[in-house]
Parts: structure tokens; sequence; C-alpha cells
């Protein structure tokens, strides 16, 4: 005693690429919304306001 | 008109949701995603941002449970349910559940590699490792390549027959 010191293998690396790829949608179309969807009463309102704003 | 301002609203909450993902806040994502779920119970894409939220917040319990009072749509996402199985250390689950998929993407097959290597199934491990590196081209090459080696050291470590060539 005391006994004498034994290499054992050591636990290797191991990375977590999933957490990586466990990522958020694209959104990008639902942003664009409101330049599709805004129809009719964003071009009066365009019409009304829009010279103002440059 | 009341759709007009409905869509919106909703649009504008979209803006806040991106921005907080832009900005890696994972709370306020979480927060707006679940705003816009609450009120839209169809909306798919913030059901999935809600979903990835709570794995980013390391809330897997709590990802899994939404996903259960809402299966319609959590079949939708295999990969996120199976990863917090994984990380749950329900390490079977997760592998019944990327086993039912037909067509698994890279996406999946990236967890299941990491499952099957936790589950000391070191040579399907290995062999889905190897058809990875064949089929993808991201920024985790290298990542990838070091828990290949893992898998091969596991091999040596294990077995009797050292696999050849890497």
């Amino acid at each position: 005693f005391p006994p004498d010191f034994q290499p054992i293998a050591c636990k290797p690396l191991f990375f977590d690429v999933a957490l990586s790829l466990a990522d958020y949608p694209s959104l990008e179309d639902k942003l664009d919304q409101k330049k599709q969807g805004g129809g009719i009463s964003s071009f009066v309102k365009g019409w009304l306001w829009g010279g103002g704003k440059k | 008109m009341a759709q007009q301002q409905q869509t919106a609203a909703v649009t504008a909450l979209y803006v806040d949701l991106q921005r907080a993902i832009n900005n890696g806040d994972h709370e306020k994502a979480l927060k707006v995603s679940s705003k816009l779920f609450g009120d839209n119970p169809a909306d798919d894409r913030a059901f999935h941002c809600k979903i990835v939220s709570f794995i980013q917040l390391g809330k897997f319990d709590d990802a899994l449970l939404t996903m259960k009072k809402n299966q319609e749509l959590a079949t939708a996402l295999p990969f996120e349910k199976a990863y917090c199985e994984y990380r749950l250390n329900r390490t079977a689950e997760a592998l019944r559940t990327l086993r039912n998929l037909e067509n698994p993407d890279t996406r999946c097959q990236e967890l299941l590699a990491q499952v099957l290597y936790r589950l000391e199934e070191h040579r399907e491990s290995l062999s889905v490792y190897r058809s990875l590196m064949k089929n993808t081209q991201d920024d985790y090459e290298e990542e990838r390549e070091t828990n290949m080696s893992a898998v091969q050291a596991a091999i040596q470590t294990f077995s009797e027959e050292p696999e050849e060539d890497l």
C-alpha cells in the first residue's frame, strides 16, 4: 500500500452536434406578410400618408 | 379589417420573435412564440419555435410536455422530440422515435449516431457517421470527425477485433 497507479482508458471527447442542429425554423415568409397582406388599406394609407415620409 | 389588424399584430410578433432569435434571447423567443401559439393553436411555426426555445433553455421536460399536448403538430418535429428524450436520458425512447422514421433527414441521422454511441452500439454508430460524412457539408465536420474518433476508440477498447482502416 498504496497500490501502483494503473492506466485506464480516458473518456474521449464527444460533441453534441445535434444540439447545434436544433435550430429555429426560418420565419422569412412570416415577416413578409405585412407587405403581402396589406392590400388596399396599405395602399390608401400609403397614398394618404406616404408623401410625408421619405 | 379585424382580420388585417390581427395579421399586422401577428407580423409584429414575428418581427419580435426574429429579433429575439437573432439576439440569442431564448427566454424572449419562448415568450413571443408562446403568445403566438396561444393566440393561434394552428400556427405550426410558432409551435416549432416554442419547442426550440425550450430546448435551447434546457427545458426538455417542458418541450416534451408541450409536444404531448399537441401531438398532431408534434409529429412534424421528430428530431426535437428525440433530442429531448436523449437529453433526459430516455435513450431507448429516443432510439424508438428515430427508428420509426421512414426517411430520417441528416439531423435525425446525426442524433441517431449519438444515441447509438450512448447505447454502446458502436459499430452501427460508426456506419451512420460514415454515411453522414459522405452526405453532409456543414460547419460541424470537425466535431463529427471527433465523434467518429470517439466511436472508433470505443470499438478498439471494447472489442477483440479492431476495425480496419478509418
